[in-house]
């Protein structure tokens, strides 16, 4: 199998994390065993979204915030489909929180790379869901004053069956997470990927991050859920100064297409073939 | 002839079972049958009814007008005592009344060793007796229909029907009732049969939020999922229910969502995904009153105008709006096959109506038949997504079929990614618009229904098909119908030669709603110039006798 291969020029700024982000998936891909030709990469708007466009592969941009409704409705239509969504922090936790929420109940086998820059890049530096208290933009003049959106517990208290945490800048830890991640097949697969943002987010910074995030240990066991959930809540500046990397959680819930009694003929497409 | 019996009461009280029983035992019985129910937006209480009309002719509108009241309650009674026709009989469910044929339904089902929910039963055996039909003709029906709930359920409730029968029988009153017309046994309503529609065209994934009065679908299609192998998904929003049908037909399946105006309001962000990405989704709307929540279980046919704009920007979709069951089964269809042949929305405008509308009909082709998808199965090397064609339809592959496959929301090149080209920009929205051309040659044409001269033409779309034709029937040889089962898109010069060629002196638009938007669409097309406007926005359908009396003043 030949690797996906990517764009030589993209509409990002020069320092922008996705460009590392767009370097590792192919070589987690490759890495994990993926077979491009089964492979839909899944978007909805914003700039990690743009992902898709940069690859060769079966790609769905859709809507802002709907990525997680399209790669529900594309693996529930063939199973059999890899289906991997590039998403930002406004996409999936501020416009598409609902969905965030939802197909994690349902455990939809998607694996969701979610570019976590604290801050909207598409329309020029507003706040996101993951802005960090007092951080000030020119919406939010007198600083955010809402509580930061905790993507990784609220993942853990929904019972997602993988949920990671990795650093860009980190690019060997991006890739053993990537291509776990990958490897997890039944379920939901979320990676929270912290990702500095040049152009719109001056606080967030690369320094910012290598200062912060720590490689969770060896001796972590993602199957304990209370341990799991008190490294969640693990940010920054906030009593510890760690931002724990690496697989937080796992979870050995039954993933929802393994649930439906309609699929254990095949994938739907399979079954009107034969029809 | 026809008799109109209507069984009003309480919600919970067993007005709906009621009604559904007696209607699969007449149409079992060879009459011609037409249901209809008015219900509250409550689980319990208030006052609801079901009229069940039955004739010795094949019916198409209810009737305001009723022979036989089954009043369930005290309220019942006195706000529908009024509807009652001359010579008509009044079942009270209760002590002696005056002039009523009193019966205390639950009473006499425990007497007979039933339990109280028998009173259903008890009253359908009643209304068999008032009616002078074969009691053994409503137990065939309800051995049919309960025989799967054990022996000891079913013998009570034939115990029941036949104490109601003697009971009607009894009471010395009587109405003369059509006979029997070897009409079909088969019942259907609007609901079950776009169901039933989607189900044998195929349909792998029906994903909803649920809304009245287009639930109705959604659980008929959640029932015979299972055997036709459908995967049903209730969504936690419109929103998230339009987007994962864009993705399902994207992946390879015909994909459905059903939706009432509110609901649909919510997905038109999807539905212009749709239109741009080129995807093939099939979304049932169910009209009732609006704005906003309005009048949740009424019905109207406001939306018109709405589906046929919503979504920003531009983009080809076509309507249909059957006015019958059997329309409705035949355009659900079209309504698959259409979306596939031209890659683009097709939306099924119902009402509650047609929703909940019962009637006979031949049966409905349960045969699972997948319509053509319209898929290149072996894309050659080099496929593009969106190739640019004289018929503006890309042919079609799906993931995993080898081709790079691309779906892409924004103005996008041949293989579906961004560009901000202009040229590239025209070619596309020119090759979209192409499809309307198809679309259009291939639309449903107006049916005309009566006299080929008249000289008064009613134009309508959707259910009020059956009220306006049964108006004409009323009104003699003086009046004809012209229906459109697909009010977008259409022919307009077809449109205006079928209108003309009625050569009626006078021509009247008849919708359910308070501005005419089917007129104001006919005109802008300039299928029609002048035309006087009949609208109802009551909450309430038109009756025949409601166009007809409307049509002499």
């Amino acid at each position: 199998m030949s690797p996906i291969q990517t764009a030589a020029e993209t509409a990002w700024c020069p320092g922008c994390g996705n460009h590392m982000i767009l370097k590792a998936v192919p070589k987690a891909m490759e890495a994990a065993g993926v077979d491009p030709t089964s492979l839909v990469l899944v978007s909805g708007i914003g700039q990690a979204a743009k992902l898709p466009h940069y690859t060769r592969a079966s790609m769905f941009n859709g809507l802002h915030g709907r990525a997680l409704s399209h790669a529900f409705g594309i693996k529930v239509a063939n199973h059999k489909l890899k289906v991997v969504i590039a998403s930002g922090d406004g996409d999936m936790y501020g416009e598409g929180g609902n969905h965030f929420v939802h197909n994690i109940r349902r455990n939809v086998s998607v694996t969701a790379f979610v570019h976590n820059n604290q801050v909207y890049g598409l329309t020029k530096g507003q706040a996101s869901p993951t802005s960090d208290l007092g951080f000030t933009t020119k919406i939010d003049t007198h600083g955010v004053t809402s509580l930061p959106f905790n993507p990784i517990a609220l993942a853990i208290v929904l019972d997602c069956p993988f949920v990671a945490r990795t650093f860009c800048g980190d690019k060997e830890h991006m890739h053993e997470t990537m291509v776990a991640a990958l490897k997890h097949v039944d379920g939901f697969a979320l990676v929270d990927i912290l990702q500095p943002c040049p152009s719109f987010n001056r606080v967030n910074t690369y320094p910012w991050y290598r200062e912060r995030c720590r490689r969770v240990d060896g001796s972590h066991d993602p199957f304990d859920r209370a341990r799991a959930l008190e490294l969640a809540f693990r940010w920054g500046d906030s009593g510890a100064t760690e931002i724990p990397i690496g697989i937080i959680y796992r979870s050995n819930r039954p993933s929802y297409e393994s649930q439906q009694p309609v699929l254990k003929k095949g994938t739907l497409v399979e079954q009107l073939a034969h029809a | 002839m026809d008799v109109n019996l209507r069984i009003a009461g309480e919600a919970g009280q067993g007005v709906d079972t009621t009604g559904r029983v007696l209607t699969g035992a007449f149409a079992a019985l060879g009459l011609h049958v037409l249901a209809s129910q008015n219900y509250m937006s409550r689980i319990r209480g208030g006052l609801n009814w079901f009229d069940v009309r039955i004739g010795d002719i094949e019916l198409f509108s209810s009737r305001k007008q009723t022979e036989l009241l089954v009043a369930l309650t005290s309220e019942a009674l006195e706000k529908l005592r009024g509807d009652v026709a001359e010579g008509g009989i009044v079942l009270f469910n209760g002590a002696a009344t005056d002039g009523a044929v009193a019966v205390e339904l639950e009473k006499v089902a425990k007497q007979v060793g039933g339990s109280p929910i028998m009173a259903n039963t008890v009253a359908a055996g009643a209304v068999f007796g008032l009616l002078g039909y074969e009691l053994d003709a409503l137990a065939a029906h309800v051995t049919e229909t309960l025989g799967g709930k054990g022996a000891e359920v079913l013998q009570a409730n034939l115990a029941c029907a036949r104490k109601g029968y003697e009971l009607g029988n009894a009471s010395g009153r009587g109405l003369k009732a059509p006979g029997p017309a070897g009409a079909p046994s088969a019942v259907y309503s609007g609901s079950e049969a776009v169901g039933l529609a989607a189900a044998t065209a195929g349909v792998k994934f029906v994903t909803a939020y649920p809304m009245s009065p287009s639930t109705a679908a959604f659980t008929y299609l959640a029932g015979i999922a299972d055997e036709y192998g459908i995967l049903i998904q209730q969504a936690e929003d419109e929103i998230s229910a339009i987007n994962m049908i864009c993705g399902a037909v994207y992946g390879g399946v015909p994909a459905m969502t059903t939706t009432s105006g509110g609901g649909f309001a919510l997905m038109t962000e999807g539905l212009s995904l749709a239109g741009v990405a080129e995807l093939p989704v099939v979304i049932m709307v169910a009209q009732r009153p609006g704005p906003a929540t309005g009048l949740p279980t009424h019905t109207a046919q406001e939306d018109l105008l709405f589906v046929l704009h919503a979504g920003h920007g531009e983009f080809p979709r076509a309507v249909f709006a059957p006015g019958t069951p059997e329309q409705a089964y035949a355009l659900t269809r079209r309504a698959f096959e259409v979306a596939h042949r031209y890659r683009t929305p097709a939306i099924i405008l119902t009402d509650q109506y047609l929703a909940d509308m019962l009637k006979n009909s031949s049966p409905l082709d349960a045969s699972t038949r997948p319509i053509d998808r319209c898929l290149v199965e072996k894309p050659a090397p080099g496929y593009l997504s969106y190739r640019v064609t004289d018929s503006g339809v890309s042919p079609r592959a799906l993931p995993g079929s080898g081709a790079i496959v691309v779906a892409d929301s924004h103005e996008h090149t041949e293989d579906g990614h961004i560009t901000e080209d202009p040229d590239v920009r025209v070619r596309m929205v020119d090759k979209r618009r192409r499809k309307l051309d198809g679309m259009r040659a291939e639309a449903v044409p107006p049916e005309l229904y009566g006299p080929k001269r008249a000289g008064h033409l009613l134009i309508c779309w959707g259910s009020t098909y059956g009220p306006a034709r049964e108006a004409a029937d009323i009104l003699g040889g003086s009046t004809a119908v012209l229906h459109f089962a697909q009010p977008w898109p259409f022919d307009a010069t077809a449109a205006r030669r079928a209108i003309e060629s009625v050569g009626a002196g006078r021509v009247t638009c008849v919708e359910s709603n308070a501005t005419g938007q089917f007129a104001s669409l006919l005109r802008s097309s300039g299928a029609l110039d002048e035309a006087e406007l009949m609208l109802r926005y009551d909450s309430w359908p038109f009756t025949a006798e409601d166009i007809a009396a409307r049509c002499a003043s």
